[in-house]
């Protein structure tokens, strides 16, 4: 097989915190894009795909590892990738043309060159008539289609997106999905290859001829898996829900490992150690809707969530956490807690879950800090170190804003967001 | 525009507009010419002010071309310390707090350096006195522009940056592109609140007595400073009317179509606020066409050429960044070995004074403080409850906004010796007088920034204090006030600081060939200036500076905070 265009070798990312510690984005990532084809980058949200979007562009340098374009080793900006952003990043400043032209400044071109180029792209992505229109006066969908003008312009090997729908209505979004992929099939038009990253699995199927199907904290490569189906895609063929449900099966396997069929208290500590960031309000919506049946498949869940699949195992997660429910393959079990849980007053939730909780390691570890302090008070830095500590793959922040807003909502303990202090520890009711 | 449209646009015969835009550049011309000769002119430390009104409008030129300059000088240092505080890494922790020190010092703190440097330095010309006058308004107007410009460059959105980068756009281009134009916003309403601070101590900055030298420069505050010393009623009418006629001209010839002009640079929908007749017709007129059209033209040319010079942005630059270390430090060391002889001098010169003269020192300290107070409260009494009126009130704050602006435009300095002469047949000293002084000078930030802050209350929250039957005390204890808070402090920061600076022309003043004078540390520093005792003016300037920045991070810093997580009304 010829040089792929794109390789990317054995990269790691590290971003500094604040004190000097870093925590690890990007964990030992290998891939691969070819000519003529559309490679997907899928994640739940926070696995860093974004990041590895950016660095392979050569916005960011990799802490280490390689990334080479056409066999050459690649020390700045990637010389034949454009990308379109997810929030359009439009000079808000520049009309229409302006904004395209931006992509061509330093180009080699004469002026008629330019000129040409700018009206051919105009063409191609719809936008005659808006040459002179500021963004401010344009939809989020005719801004995307800037952001495309702007990124086609350059005529790129790889076109690169980040979410580039993730910021437009349903409809709208489908409307471009189908442009780009028009675009792709046919022959005439600049686009080459297209490297896309997405949170959305029946978009991915839609449009990559190959899927990478990444794992969070850190983002590592889980998985690459060919998508042959031809264009256009539908998504009510056998074909493409075959696919859909394998890449399900991939995801639920990384977010909720299958060993703790039935997780005890014990073995929870161990092997889940984080917390989802969800809230603990959506979590209870997942009981409400198991309710009825008692149980159901996740694909099934994710159609009457309205939830993509990667939000919605978050979801899951935090339900399995606090023993509401059980997840034997893919299905979703309520367990008698979380039948017990579901039928109480709002005063016995409360306790049910202040109870819950406190076998949580992340929960346990706050009680214990503010046990220890003699004031009852605890200052959130010190929180923060010991995530810090304890979780290398995740933004301590993160960890602790979920931390605060399910210990409030279980009046676990109480946090001061003025006096940046934990306080008011509950008694335990359960010994 | 169809290239029809721009052919029907192109045969139509010369519009006024056009006539006024060449009479405008002929005016333009002959006003350089004079202004030139005047400076070029041999010195004359006490020019003769006429006061016949014709000179009036030739006095108006002056002033207004000093203003200019320092405008320019303002500008140029706002793109260099700004963009330096920003971006170069670690600068900002020693800019900012010099930043900081630098707006506390009255312009009479300065007077002294500017004037015996720059007379030294052209012994013969005017030119040396002009340069003097000039850097003490550019003292009234830079800084302000100098932070907005930080600021904005310290929230350039980080995709557009991507976007410049994947484009390789050159140091410059990425610098007009995006850094300049994303702050154009800011930079253009700062430099109208420059313009007029500038004009805020036109009567000192060019009439003013050191040690035994009076230096007079033919202008609108001098003719103004004449008129007072003289008590010259009907000249200080004049002058006043002068002054409101040259802010109203340069309001509406200059700033009106370059706020018109800079909505392009916002990303909302903006309604009428920014239109301007002006700006209107020039865009239309042929003349303005044609320069845009080959300036663009131009650009465009030798865009390619900057290209071609343009090296590669992404190699190894190790060598490049050692050179730059080293002379960073290099810079660094310098610089602290000057503060260092700086404030050696200094204190030096401080151990000179007297016990009684530092006993004085701090009792007008207290005294001017409690004015200040005064006058910041007193201003809030009334200008909470109107700027609230104001800015509930589209339409009433669309009506009054501009006129608010004109009169906060207007140097208050200018109508003091009215208000004292009236203030003191009521039976009133200067003492008590001048807090209406500081009052009248101060109290439009607070307004300003009420109206901002009153108009940015989300309609629901009204609502619901509607719905809940709010009284009247309620409606304000839960809702106005505390939604008000961060845009109040950031008056009274404004208010404040500028109280301070008022203070020595409000503690001081010649009038009717009396000196009047009370007790503070304004007319302690306007007193020693005039007598050239330094060692009194170096020490109470220092005062003053200590006093406004100790305050401010005392004082408004912790509030600032506490305004920030818990008023901002975004959450």
């Amino acid at each position: 097989m010829a040089t792929p265009l794109l390789a990317v070798r054995n990269v790691f990312q590290h971003f500094s915190l604040a004190g000097g510690k870093s925590v690890e984005i990007l964990h030992d990532i290998s891939l691969e894009v070819r000519e003529f084809e559309v490679v997907a980058l899928l994640g739940p949200s926070g696995c860093g795909k974004s990041t590895l979007l950016r660095t392979i562009i050569g916005l960011e340098k990799p802490t280490s590892g390689e990334i080479s374009y056409r066999g050459k080793i690649q020390t700045g900006l990637n010389p034949g990738a454009a990308l379109v952003f997810q929030n359009f990043a439009l000079f808000p400043w520049l009309t229409v043309q302006q904004n395209i032209m931006v992509g061509l400044t330093n180009l080699k071109l004469t002026d008629t060159e330019r000129e040409q180029r700018v009206r051919k792209v105009i063409d191609t992505v719809g936008l005659e008539g808006f040459e002179e229109a500021y963004p401010k006066e344009l939809s989020g969908g005719m801004k995307q289609r800037v952001g495309l003008a702007r990124a086609l312009a350059v005529e790129p090997e790889i076109l690169c997106m980040d979410e580039p729908f993730s910021a437009l209505d349903v409809l709208t979004g489908e409307t471009l999905r189908n442009e780009i992929i028009d675009l792709y099939a046919n022959k005439s038009s600049p686009v080459n290859s297209v490297l896309i990253v997405t949170h959305s699995i029946s978009e991915a199927i839609f449009m990559a001829t190959r899927i990478v199907v990444m794992g969070a904290h850190p983002g590592t490569v889980l998985a690459v898996l060919d998508n042959p189906l031809p264009y256009p895609r539908s998504e009510h063929h056998p074909e493409f829900l075959k696919l859909a449900q394998r890449v399900h099966a991939l995801v639920t396997q990384n977010v909720m490992p299958e060993e703790p069929a039935v997780a005890t208290a014990d073995q929870t500590r161990r092997v889940i150690r984080s917390i989802p960031y969800v809230s603990l309000v959506t979590t209870i919506g997942l009981l409400e809707l198991l309710e009825n049946e008692g149980s159901m498949e996740l694909f099934e869940l994710t159609q009457h969530a309205d939830l993509e699949l990667t939000q919605l195992l978050l979801v899951v997660k935090a339900a399995e956490l606090l023993g509401w429910v059980a997840t034997p393959g893919q299905r979703v079990e309520m367990t008698p807690a979380g039948r017990e849980f579901l039928g109480a007053d709002i005063n016995r939730r409360k306790q049910l879950l202040n109870a819950r909780l406190r076998d949580i390691f992340v929960f346990d570890l706050a009680i214990q800090v503010l046990q220890h302090s003699e004031s009852g008070e605890v200052h959130e830095e010190l929180i923060l170190s010991q995530l810090a500590l304890h979780f290398p793959h995740e933004r301590p922040q993160r960890v602790f804003r979920t931390l605060v807003a399910w210990a409030r909502y279980a009046e676990l303990f109480k946090y001061s967001s003025t006096r940046k202090m934990l306080y008011g520890l509950a008694p335990d009711l359960t010994e | 525009m169809t290239p029809d449209q721009q052919f029907i646009r192109t045969e139509r015969p010369f519009e006024w507009t056009d006539l006024a835009v060449f009479a405008l550049l002929l005016t333009v011309i002959y006003a350089v010419v004079t202004v030139a000769r005047e400076w070029t002119g041999p010195l004359q430390a006490v020019a003769e002010i006429h006061t016949e009104p014709r000179y009036l409008p030739l006095y108006a030129l002056y002033s207004l071309t000093r203003g200019l300059c320092a405008y320019a000088i303002s500008f140029l240092f706002t793109m260099f310390y700004g963009y330096a505080m920003a971006r170069v890494a670690g600068a900002e922790r020693i800019m900012l707090p010099v930043l900081d020190i630098l707006q506390s010092i009255p312009v009479l703190g300065f007077l002294p350096g500017f004037v015996i440097s720059m007379v030294h330095l052209f012994p013969h010309r005017n030119l040396g006195l002009e340069i003097a006058s000039v850097l003490m308004i550019f003292t009234g107007q830079a800084w302000n522009m100098t932070f907005s410009f930080y600021s904005s460059l310290k929230t350039v959105p980080g995709d557009l940056v991507a976007v410049t980068r994947l484009a390789k756009m050159s140091w410059w281009e990425r610098f007009f592109r995006l850094d300049l134009s994303f702050a154009a916003t800011g930079l253009v309403w700062n430099s109208m609140m420059s313009m007029a601070g500038g004009w805020f101590f036109l009567t000192v900055s060019e009439a003013f007595v050191l040690g035994e030298h009076d230096f007079r420069l033919p202008g609108l505050g001098s003719y103004m400073s004449l008129a007072i010393e003289r008590g010259d009623k009907h000249g200080q009418l004049l002058g006043v009317l002068a002054m409101l006629a040259m802010i109203v001209f340069f309001d509406q010839i200059v700033w009106r179509p370059i706020v018109a002009w800079s909505q392009k640079f916002t990303d909302e929908e903006t309604g009428s606020a920014g239109r301007s007749w002006l700006w209107e017709k020039i865009r239309r007129s042929r003349i303005w066409r044609l320069g845009s059209s080959s300036v663009g033209f131009v650009w465009r040319r030798s865009a390619p050429k900057l290209n071609g010079n343009a090296t590669p942005q992404e190699r190894p630059r190790h060598q490049r960044e050692f050179l730059w270390r080293w002379l960073k430090r290099a810079l660094i060391g310098a610089g602290a070995v000057g503060v260092l002889f700086g404030f050696a001098r200094y204190v030096h010169l401080l151990t000179t004074l007297s016990m009684t003269e530092w006993l004085h020192l701090l009792s007008s300290t207290a005294m001017t403080f409690l004015r200040v107070a005064s006058a910041v409260a007193l201003a809030s009494l009334w200008t909470i409850p109107a700027g609230v009126m104001i800015g509930r009130n589209p339409r009433w704050s669309r009506l009054l906004q501009p006129i608010i602006q004109m009169a906060a435009s207007f140097p208050a300095p200018m109508v003091f010796p009215l208000v004292v002469g009236g203030m003191m047949a009521l039976g009133f000293g200067l003492g008590t007088s001048s807090i209406a002084l500081l009052l009248l000078g101060t109290q439009w930030y607070v307004l300003f920034n009420v109206i901002a802050g009153a108009s940015a209350i989300p309609r629901e929250l009204w609502e619901v204090t509607r719905l809940g039957q709010f009284s009247r005390w309620m409606r304000w204890r839960t809702l106005i006030l505390p939604a008000l808070f961060p845009s109040l402090l950031t008056g009274w920061i404004t208010a404040m600081g500028g109280a301070w600076n008022a203070s020595i022309v409000a503690e001081y003043m010649k009038y009717r060939g009396d000196t009047l004078t009370t007790v503070g540390l304004g007319a302690t520093i306007s007193q020693a200036t005039e007598r050239g005792d330094f060692h009194v003016l170096a020490a109470a300037v220092g005062i003053m500076a200590v006093t406004v920045v100790g305050f401010n991070r005392l004082v408004w810093r912790p509030l600032g905070r506490r305004a920030q997580t818990r008023y901002s009304i975004t959450n």
